[in-house]
């Protein structure tokens, strides 16, 4: 009997299934986080993060099925609330980062104006996102800007910096599950884009892209240490 | 045979018959039409079952309508959202309720003219759409086209459609994955390899079907509520000016082409034409349309110059000023012609090739939009039209303030634009006049810094 790796099986003993062999190294490596990178301001220490704004995350995940991949809405909500939370929390825990509370918009048309800010400027960030993932070594030499229209957000003044958080993923049925075993080899993931924006100049001062495998809707130690990796090299507040 | 000798046949009867099976799922309830058969009545698909996976579809979308509206998508303007409400009752008849449907109709805040039907009755048009088209026969025809997606219920037959397909890529998937070597093995794989490829096409084709069949319910609609039916025709071809040479035609395509669309549109309607409506009661309708969209054409035009869409943002504002020259529609025209700096105004129809729109997305997906104005400005041409554009907007601007109620934010734009022209004097005296007259704007910490930077770089 012959496996992909050659003639390695002797009379009792089993070879090992490539589909099996990929889940344990899926397993062993749980969680992946890929290079971070930093705008010059703060590797030099000139600018310093204590204080950050963390905007609603916007997080999609589908159910993989073997009939095509299903919505999963409720869930996305939920998981964006999760990252939002555990992005917070490594902050604070790991780089002494405090997360201020966004003003939530009132109910007149100053509500809707503020509404309306702040979805604008998220769209300004998809707009820039595709553009930073295709040269994220600019964002160290700083190339990378949303404009000075960010202080139309009208932040908390000691807000040093926002932050957005995109992200996509999947789970798989069990039946995809046993298909991917056998044929595909495809995984359960989420891909995360979090960006750091300067709230006084709009410079994007950091950029990190975690990588979770794993049910990003149950995963929650992992995602917690993926997003460690993912801020690993941002310097602490003090 | 030895069953081993069978298995090479036995795969390959496998693939031939899914793909074969993949393209007979098109589901019976869509009828394709003959270019000139009329469609039946429109109304809502009454043989259509709601099934389990139907009901899950169902529930994901009551999700989105939501998120939407926090997310601060939809224009929260009660008196646009209740013209778009008055337009769409006038479509659908009182009796016409199909189950799991609520109608509802709103605005959503972007500059991309587009509009989408969710299966639960939700309609959305983009104010990009409402501000590019000329009537309210225009916006009924847009109406009329995504109801027909609800009342005939498209998605949740798409829906259906697209899992079977889904299921026959994967079953392909894992029979070519257990192909046996050799020459037929090599074919096998092949066919695995394009047959999904067959199955997305016909996908694709599907859809488009369903597109044809809501254009054509959509003039029958328009017909039955009194609304000038050539009007859907005249839509397709604004839809068809392609202001920012962004229409690429692609091989899979969910619609079928607007050139095509604008021909069986014609084509059908020429054979039922029995109410043509006058060009005086036309430029009448233009008139109560535009009056009444006036605050959403601004805010698109805000929003399209947000997102970098500079030549639509002029296009949309000189037909405000056209319309109604008063002080705040000069001032957005200023504010798009000091956008758009260094571009041409309109795209040359080399410009608008296929080829060379496609360079311009993947350059539009690398520069960010500061850098594609320094790169047009080391040309000779971008030179030209930045001064030609900065002047047109220094005079729009003037002229804004000169007139009746002139908007405090003309200032604004006037300091703006002499902060490019490095006046940094008279960039500071602008900033200031717009701040003595708008003291509580939103950007009174932006310009207040603007101010400071400018006093500090002068001498």
């Amino acid at each position: 009997m012959t496996s992909v790796f050659g003639n390695i099986t002797k009379p009792g003993l089993r070879p090992i299934n490539p589909a099996i062999l990929l889940l344990l190294i899926v397993a062993i490596c749980a969680s992946t986080a890929r290079a971070q990178y930093l705008h010059p301001k703060v590797t030099k220490r000139e600018t310093i993060i204590r204080n950050v704004i963390i905007l609603p995350a916007r997080i999609e995940v589908v159910r993989d099925s073997m009939k095509g991949p299903e919505g999963m809405a409720a869930e996305s909500e939920t998981l964006s609330a999760r990252v939002e939370e555990a992005v917070s929390s490594v902050l604070a825990d790991k780089h002494g980062i405090k997360r201020l509370p966004t003003q939530a918009p009132s109910s007149t048309d100053g509500g809707s104006q503020e509404k309306y800010n702040t979805a604008d400027f998220q769209t300004r960030f998809d707009q820039l996102l595709p553009k930073i993932i295709k040269r994220r070594g600019d964002v160290k030499k700083g190339r990378f800007s949303m404009g000075d229209e960010v202080l139309n957000l009208n932040l908390d003044k000691s807000a040093d910096a926002i932050i957005f958080i995109r992200g996509h993923g999947q789970k798989l049925t069990s039946g995809k599950q046993a298909f991917s075993v056998l044929v595909s080899g495809e995984k359960a993931f989420l891909k995360m884009q979090i960006g750091i924006v300067d709230a006084h100049s709009g410079e994007v001062l950091l950029y990190t892209d975690p990588i979770l495998v794993g049910d990003p809707t149950t995963a929650v130690a992992r995602l917690r240490s993926a997003l460690e990796k993912g801020f690993k090299k941002l310097p602490p507040a003090s | 045979m030895k069953s081993k000798d069978a298995r090479p046949l036995v795969v390959g009867l496998v693939c031939v018959s899914l793909i074969g099976a993949a393209f007979r799922v098109t589901p019976a309830s869509v009828k394709l039409l003959p270019q000139d058969q009329t469609p039946p009545a429109s109304r809502a698909n009454e043989d259509f079952k709601f099934g389990k996976v139907d009901l899950e579809l169902l529930e994901q979308v009551n999700l989105l309508d939501g998120r939407f509206e926090r997310e601060g998508l939809v224009l929260d303007d009660e008196a646009t959202n209740s013209y778009l409400r008055r337009i769409g009752e006038v479509l659908v008849s009182r009796e016409m309720k199909p189950e799991n449907v609520t109608w509802r109709f709103r605005a959503l805040r972007d500059p991309q003219p587009n509009a989408f039907a969710l299966p639960n009755g939700s309609i959305y048009v983009t104010t990009g759409l409402m501000s590019l088209v000329d009537n309210e026969s225009q916006l009924a025809a847009v109406l009329a086209h995504e109801m027909t997606h609800v009342m005939r219920r498209h998605s949740y037959l798409e829906n259906r459609s697209n899992r079977k397909k889904f299921l026959t890529m994967n079953v392909i998937a894992a029979v070519g994955a257990y192909s046996p070597g050799g020459a037929v093995g090599a074919v096998i794989t092949i066919a695995t390899t394009i047959a999904p490829f067959i199955v997305i096409a016909t996908m694709f084709g599907y859809s488009r079907e369903l597109e044809r069949e809501a254009d054509l319910k959509g003039i029958d609609m328009m017909i039955h509520a009194e609304y000038a039916p050539e009007e859907m025709v005249n839509v397709m071809s604004l839809l068809n000016k392609d202001i920012e040479g962004e229409n690429l035609r692609l091989f899979y395509n969910d619609h079928p082409s607007l050139d095509e669309r604008i021909k069986y549109l014609s084509h059908y309607l020429g054979a039922r034409a029995d109410k043509v409506t006058s060009q005086m009661e036309l430029n009448r309708e233009r008139a109560a349309y535009f009056q009444t969209m006036q605050p959403v054409m601004r805010h698109d035009i805000q929003l399209a110059i947000n997102t970098g869409r500079f030549r639509s943002a002029v296009y949309l504002a000189q037909r405000l000023v056209d319309f109604h020259s008063d002080s705040e529609n000069v001032f957005w025209l200023a504010e798009s012609y000091r956008n758009l700096g260094p571009r041409p105004a309109q795209l040359t129809n080399q410009e608008l090739t296929n080829s060379a729109k496609k360079d311009a997305a993947k350059k539009r997906e690398r520069r960010t939009i500061e850098e594609e104005d320094r790169e047009l400005l080391g040309t000779p041409a971008g030179q030209e039209n930045s001064r030609l554009h900065l002047q047109q907007a220094e005079e729009l601007y003037v002229r804004a303030l000169s007139l009746e109620n002139p908007v405090p934010v003309a200032h604004r734009g006037l300091g703006m634009l002499y902060e490019r022209l490095d006046r940094a004097t008279d960039a500071v005296t602008e900033y200031q006049k717009y701040m003595e007259l708008a003291p509580a704007s939103i950007d009174h910490e932006r310009i207040q810094k603007r101010i400071e930077i400018l006093r500090r770089s002068s001498p």
